[in-house]
């Protein structure tokens, strides 16, 4: 590529940059973001989305859930978190994703305790913690145990030895944004209870701004050719878990399960 | 290729006339990491005999086997040496022995066949099976009425036909067919056999377990310049040996498919050798300052691994009450022990210790205890003998598994342990740090460790967990973690939820962490005790790659279905 080339190419990116922010919700840079040792925003702490997400990331009115759960099962209305609450499924998808939707009670992997992937795992109603180091930032779940390494540390992102729930993570800093770039998934995670998904070929951008001390803004942008037609966003606020000694606990949900996945193979038969 | 071999040789010296090549079969050189047991395991499982004119070798049914004392550099399986074989009168008999003493210890390690069967009878040739000994080497147990005693040298060849007749060319016997279904090379008793090698070319011999077959000649310069005119590869010239215990010389040869070879005259009875020493990691004793974080506190993050220790019995083995330490050779002996002796169905490149593989040196620590004194835990209380007493004996019982419940947290991918005692694979223990938090996050089985260094207080103590809730500060240079609130359902030792548990991570050079636990539980034992081992950091070859126990959990389905076959046979 000659440097002209280069330089037009570079305006250009320039300008989609500019373009793109004017469209997005404005995130100011906050005097009192804490800062770390470095300099960068100090995102170190226990977070957690507020919302309905979990049930549905696009807009849903109020539905019944289980019979036997009553109010406490069923699903509250909510306003979604796709950025035009639309996601550009290919056809075929579409109808898998509504296949989900059907066998949401028994097929979610989230009823299994399996690791939720990329982006779920932000916004699942529990909280998790960032541990932000100088070469390597952890995002420890406070679902199934997972968690995710964020390679802070690599010039040239490796590929992922394999494919994985968690997917492999690099991150790197544009300006007080996070940016942490995934891939490697499995192709079984879902991303909500209402059965949208994604495959293997997923790749998750992440950004993490900080609004103040207390708030990220959290957008994911997932691009899938084997599902979707474009990449598409979504978008929430992460808030600071502000409560004295909060902490992530351990919820291993395994042994919830059991019953679920094995009670057929029971001596005495539960299922 | 090295010549400081100083590996376990089995050596089969079998004098035997030769015609054209004037050449004996000498011995087969298999390379084990202490040299004294591997002659108690063949003089007890495989009825051969000490020698009696040297210290490292057996005689087993007409041929010698020697062995050097050295760690391996893994089994023979993918060289170009893949088995020995022995043959016996009554093999049904032979295996079901074997299979009886089991894997544990220097035990022996059965290759099964896909059916579960430990020998079959192949139509028109005999009865075969297959072990291991503890060091790697494969074995192949036969029942030929014809060859009684040591039976045969199996060769990997990428050409089966040339391979052979290159052998016989330059060594002599006679093209012979094993029952007019092998072709091989008869050197008297013994069988020189090739099978072909399709998965490219095998690797070396040298250092595996088995190192190399050695040939006598009565006229060593003629053999070697007749081996030098066939292109052999003169790997070592003619030499008496640096330590060797007779004026007798010895060639080094490269034969096909990697395949190293010995040429000696008559009357070599093998070489005084010197151990060579690894690297001893628990010796460095430099003054060593630990790197800080940016942010002040010492910096352990990284990727280490429990792999040296692997094989650390945690109390101090009876007979071993006034020893200090092992010595390099019982180390990687102990090692390569607790790696063959493990998981079956798991193949070698599994397994994160196999020699060739692991890059740290074994620990030579003689047990992990280190308080009491003497290596061994304390008395149990008397409320706890007393429950110990009362417990029915289900040893020896085999039990069936009604429901996952009655498996362990690790089987039912729960948690691995409150210790995370080495095992075979998956020792890794990756430590990522920030301000006030330092998180463990181990391999097995993906499960992450937060501990708060802020001073924060502990839970309310009704939040009980599988790991109990742990709080950290900076005691100097060591990270002290005490951990309380568990819920007692990955009892370690026989704890309690009575247990408190306090773990000390000090980094004693650029690659060594030790990880001290002491556990404190009133209810079982008489007074608090701690166990000790050292990780090694390991970056080069080693990330975390995410461990899906659970959803991955095959093992879980398999075990209760086949418990359910088991008492649907049984009629219950």
């Amino acid at each position: 590529m000659s440097k002209w080339q280069s330089a037009q190419l570079t305006s250009i990116v320039v300008l989609l940059a500019v373009f793109s922010l004017t469209t997005r919700v404005v995130i100011a840079q906050s005097s009192d973001v804490p800062r770390a040792f470095d300099g960068h925003p100090d995102l170190n702490g226990v977070w957690q989305a507020i919302g309905t997400a979990h049930w549905d990331i696009q807009d849903h009115p109020a539905s019944a859930g289980p019979p036997d759960m009553g109010a406490i099962g069923a699903i509250p209305p909510g306003q979604g978190v796709v950025v035009g609450n639309v996601i550009p499924y290919r056809p075929e998808a579409l109808e898998q994703k509504q296949q989900n939707f059907e066998n949401r009670w028994t097929d979610d992997p989230e009823l299994k305790c399996f690791m939720p992937g990329v982006p779920r795992a932000t916004y699942l109603p529990y909280p998790f913690r960032i541990i932000q180091g100088d070469r390597k930032i952890m995002l420890v779940y406070g679902f199934a145990e997972a968690n995710r390494t964020v390679h802070m540390d690599k010039d040239n992102p490796e590929p992922p030895p394999l494919d994985t729930w968690m997917g492999r993570s690099h991150g790197s800093w544009d300006g007080d944004t996070l940016v942490i770039d995934a891939v490697g998934f499995n192709g079984e995670s879902w991303l909500d209870r209402a059965g949208n998904f994604a495959s293997n070929g997923l790749h998750v951008v992440e950004r993490y701004t900080p609004m103040g001390a207390n708030v990220l803004m959290y957008e994911a942008t997932i691009e899938d050719p084997n599902v979707f037609t474009e990449p598409w966003t979504m978008r929430m606020p992460l808030y600071r878990r502000l409560e004295e000694n909060a902490q992530v606990l351990e919820y291993k949900c395994v042994e919830f399960t059991e019953d679920l996945l094995y009670g057929h193979l029971r001596r005495e038969p539960t299922r | 290729m090295t010549l400081t071999r100083i590996g376990l040789a089995f050596v089969v010296a079998a004098v035997l006339s030769t015609g054209v090549g004037a050449a004996d079969y000498h011995h087969v050189h298999l390379t084990t990491s202490n040299a004294t047991e591997a002659i108690g395991w063949y003089t007890r499982y495989l009825d051969c005999e000490p020698l009696t004119d040297r210290d490292d070798g057996v005689e087993c049914g007409g041929a010698q086997v020697v062995f050097d004392s050295r760690p391996t550099l893994g089994s023979s399986q993918r060289t170009g040496i893949d088995h020995i074989s022995f043959s016996y009168a009554d093999l049904t008999a032979k295996m079901a022995e074997l299979e009886a003493v089991g894997v544990g210890g220097s035990g022996v390690r059965l290759q099964r066949f896909p059916d579960g069967s430990t020998l079959r009878d192949i139509s028109g040739l005999f009865k075969v099976g297959f072990i291991f000994d503890p060091w790697g080497t494969r074995i192949e147990l036969v029942e030929d009425d014809q060859t009684i005693g040591f039976h045969h040298i199996h060769l990997n060849a990428s050409d089966p036909a040339a391979t052979l007749a290159w052998y016989q060319e330059s060594f002599g016997g006679e093209s012979a067919s094993l029952r007019n279904r092998i072709d091989g090379v008869r050197m008297g008793d013994i069988w020189l056999l090739a099978m072909p090698y399709e998965d490219g070319v095998p690797a070396a011999t040298a250092g595996r377990a088995i190192d190399h077959i050695a040939f006598s000649v009565t006229d060593m310069d003629s053999a070697v310049s007749g081996l030098r005119s066939r292109d052999a590869e003169i790997l070592e010239e003619p030499m008496v040996p640096s330590g060797g215990r007779t004026a007798a010389r010895r060639a080094f040869i490269g034969g096909p498919d990697n395949v190293s070879l010995a040429v000696v005259e008559a009357g070599f009875a093998g070489v005084d050798a010197e151990i060579e020493a690894p690297v001893d990691i628990t010796t460095e004793l430099q003054p060593y300052t630990v790197p800080r974080t940016p942010w002040g506190t010492p910096d352990f993050q990284g990727v280490w691994t429990g792999d040296a220790a692997h094989g650390i019995p945690l109390q101090r083995p009876e007979d071993m009450t006034d020893l200090s330490s092992l010595t390099a050779e019982e180390a990687a002996a102990r090692r390569e022990r607790g790696t063959l002796g493990s998981i079956w169905g798991y193949e070698s490149e599994w397994r994160d210790t196999t020699l060739g593989y692991v890059k740290s040196t074994p620990s030579r620590q003689v047990a992990m205890v280190i308080d009491p004194q003497d290596g061994r835990l304390p008395p149990m209380t008397a409320e706890a003998q007393a429950r110990t007493a009362n417990r029915v004996d289900t040893s020896g019982v085999r039990r069936i598994a009604e429901g996952p419940e009655d498996l362990s947290p690790w089987v039912r991918c729960i948690t691995r342990s409150l210790v995370p005692t080495p095992g075979v694979y998956n020792n890794g223990m990756q430590i990522v740090q920030g301000p006030g938090h330092v998180a463990l996050q181990r391999e097995m089985i993906h499960e992450t460790r937060v501990i708060p260094t802020d001073s924060s207080p502990h839970v309310g103590s009704d939040i009980t967990s599988w790991l109990g809730d742990a709080r950290g500060y900076w005691d100097g240079d060591t990270l002290v973690v005490e951990i309380r609130n568990f819920n007692g359902q990955v009892p370690y030792q026989g704890s309690s939820d009575n247990l408190t548990m306090t773990e000390r991570y000090t980094r004693t050079g650029p690659d060594t962490l030790e990880y001290q636990f002491m556990l404190n539980d009133p209810t079982v034992w008489t007074r608090p005790w701690t166990g000790m081992f050292t990780f090694v950091r390991d970056e080069t070859q080693y990330e975390l790659v995410e461990y899906a126990c659970h959803e991955g959990n095959y093992g879980m389905t398999n075990i209760l279905s086949g418990a359910r076959a088991r008492e649907a046979d049984e009629g219950r």
